[in-house]
């Protein structure tokens, strides 16, 4: 959950070779919305209590550079910081910057929360206008938020250390990549709260792109890191890594975010371990409460029927082959 | 906008909620829109409204709410996506995904009663017949009925219905047959004289016209040409297309006796008294109220410290003292 609405609009290619690049970042993106194709379905609704949002006017503390390609935001907000559950987002609205107007909030995963201190953290990577507009806010500026939104993930009975003829130590294998890594922190930050103990693959372009490894030290979280420059972030390289890691002793839940070929094989790896797991998607949104129908989930249903909308009814999905 | 700073205890939508002093209400913005009086001329504009934003914003302050567009039957709604944003604005295909009549009224209606302001309940139909069909099963629910004619008839291979003046007076005549309720007929952007449509709404019998749909677009993306929307083609809003809007609702005011409700682009209570300026009675604010929620809250509170400040005693004398020379 992480996504900015807009086309790509990034600056004019100097060469075919880059028309060639965003053409296969198109191909990208379409095999990567095949890939969970028929995974998905709404989450029953469970324990965790329905959103309850408020905009805010959020002073900007932190704003910095972080790897080669992300932006690290920390907002003053104490009413979100204090109420966000994992997984969930705000919708962050772009002031007007150099002539620039953004008229759409964008949609963006807490990736920290600080009730002590009211403040939550967000990483994005610039992806278009909006996030180009974004990144020119400064330090002591405000931004207008609006969370927390969504409906997040939530760790199954089964999987938390209270469940009934809980012997060991439960676990739990988070998967993000790129940004994606930033809507599963939430859990990470929870199963350290609740004693489960958290694996977490991290997957980006390279060691310099990776999100989040210093949040799963300080979590104490066990990171698995894997990049595209090396591999080991492609498949099958990945898939038998984990079996080989888990395949013994199995995580007792997955969730996923970041790429649809990682929902899939946490889908695989979940119905070949017996575990559930949940994936939170992106997509383009313009309300973030559920109003404007916007955000269509790629969820089969009746085409006659409208289907479930990844604000409210997501962003976090159950996926099973 | 002079928001109180976020503090310890408390967050900028509470301290917006709690900023309106009393003295602001007793100024009267009133409007009338047929039968029906409303406490001020500001409503969102279909599509842009749902329940879920009284959590963010004191709706009780708004004249009116406005429902997405209800038709007979369930819809689906478009592909994905459904939604994109372009330097000329914001492009939508949502496609209009609806409960139909009696889903509208088990499922949804209820929340928007609940909200304690009128609520005036927009309608479709896939033909010019259906509008009267769709106003019957509604039973009496709502305030007023706005008429959704920017819906393409499928007795007529697809072209608009509310491009057609006939089809706008089938329309009104056989929906006015159902109900006393005050009409609004809700005009399409791409018509050869919105004049002629807005008066085919007024000899029909509607009791308002509001001026207008978003303006269909098709938008590309950069360098790989691709459609950014699952349905190709979407309706165009924002702040961009005001003029082209303000140029309608100038030319529709002129030609009819009824009034004419703006809908394009308006962000500021200055962006209202321009439409006010060229004839428009009330106003509806769409896109901007997904970056700003409260911004339709904004234009009730400024529309009444301008009356405040400028000495007018109600919304009319604020229109008069507004109005272009």
């Amino acid at each position: 959950m992480t996504v900015t609405p807009e086309p790509s609009t990034t600056p004019e290619p100097a060469e075919t070779s880059q028309l060639a690049a965003l053409r296969r970042q198109r191909e990208f993106a379409a095999a990567d919305e095949a890939a969970i194709d028929g995974l998905l379905s709404v989450r029953p609704p469970e324990r965790m209590p329905r959103p309850e949002p408020v905009w805010d006017d959020a002073p900007v503390l932190v704003h910095d550079i972080v790897g080669e390609r992300y932006h690290w935001l920390v907002l003053a907000t104490r009413t979100i910081a204090a109420t966000a559950l994992a997984g969930q987002f705000l919708m962050i609205t772009v002031p007007p910057k150099g002539g620039e107007r953004i008229l759409l909030p964008r949609p963006m995963a807490i990736h920290r929360r600080h009730p002590e201190q009211g403040t939550v953290e967000v990483v994005y990577g610039v992806a278009g206008r909006g996030t180009t507009a974004l990144a020119d806010v400064a330090v002591g500026e405000r931004l207008l938020v609006t969370g927390p939104l969504g409906r997040g993930f939530e760790f199954p009975d089964a999987a938390l250390p209270t469940a009934t003829g809980a012997q060991q130590a439960r676990t739990a294998l988070m998967i993000g990549r790129g940004v994606g890594v930033c809507a599963v922190m939430g859990s990470v930050e929870d199963a350290a709260r609740l004693g489960l103990k958290a694996t977490v693959v991290v997957s980006g372009r390279s060691r310099a792109n990776l999100i989040g490894l210093a949040d799963c030290a300080e979590l104490g979280a066990e990171v698995i890191p894997v990049t595209d420059d090396d591999g080991s972030s492609r498949m099958p390289a990945l898939a038998a890594r984990l079996r080989a890691r888990f395949d013994a002793g199995p995580p007792d839940v997955i969730l996923v975010c970041g790429a649809g070929v990682l929902a899939r094989l946490a889908a695989e790896l979940g119905a070949e371990w017996g575990v559930p797991v949940q994936v939170s998607l992106e997509a383009h949104m313009a309300c973030g409460l559920g109003y404007c129908h916007g955000c269509a989930a790629p969820v089969a249903t009746d085409p006659a029927v409208e289907g479930p909308l990844v604000c409210v009814d997501g962003p976090v999905f159950d996926a099973a082959l | 906008m002079n928001l109180a700073p976020p503090d310890a205890t408390t967050d900028a939508r509470r301290a917006f909620f709690d900023a309106r002093p009393a003295s602001a209400a007793a100024v009267d913005l009133s409007v009338r829109i047929g039968g029906l009086t409303l406490a001020n001329p500001v409503m969102p504009a279909s599509g842009c409204f749902g329940p879920s934003l009284g959590r963010l914003i004191p709706v009780t302050e708004l004249g009116a709410v406005v429902t997405k567009t209800v038709f007979g039957t369930p819809r689906g709604g478009n592909p994905a996506h459904r939604l994109t944003e372009i330097r000329a604005g914001m492009v939508n295909s949502v496609g209009i995904p609806s409960r139909g009549a009696a889903g509208y009224l088990a499922q949804q209606h209820p929340h928007y009663q609940a909200l304690g302001v009128p609520t005036i309940i927009s309608v479709g139909g896939h033909r010019p017949g259906e509008y009267a069909r769709v106003v019957r099963d509604l039973a009496g629910s709502g305030v007023a009925y706005e008429l959704n004619v920017s819906c393409p008839n499928l007795d007529r291979h697809g072209a608009d219905i509310g491009s057609d003046p006939d089809a706008i007076r089938e329309v009104v005549r056989t929906t006015r047959l159902e109900t006393d309720k005050p009409l609004i007929v809700k005009l399409p952007v791409l018509v050869s004289s919105i004049a002629d449509c807005a008066l085919a709404a007024e000899e029909a019998g509607a009791d308002a016209v509001c001026v207008a749909n978003s303006i269909p677009a098709l938008p590309l993306e950069r360098y790989t040409r691709a459609p950014a929307l699952g349905n190709v083609i979407g309706g165009l809003s924002g702040p961009g297309i005001r003029p082209i809007v303000l140029r309608l609702v100038w030319l529709a005011s002129r030609a009819v006796q009824i009034p004419v409700i703006a809908c394009g682009g308006i962000e500021t209570v200055d962006d209202a008294l321009d439409y006010f300026s060229v004839g428009a009675t009330a106003i509806q604010v769409g896109t901007a109220s997904f970056g700003r929620p409260f911004a339709m809250v904004e234009i009730v509170r400024a529309l009444q410290d301008r009356c405040l400040t400028d000495g007018a005693g109600d919304i009319n004398a604020l229109i008069e003292l507004w109005r272009a020379e």
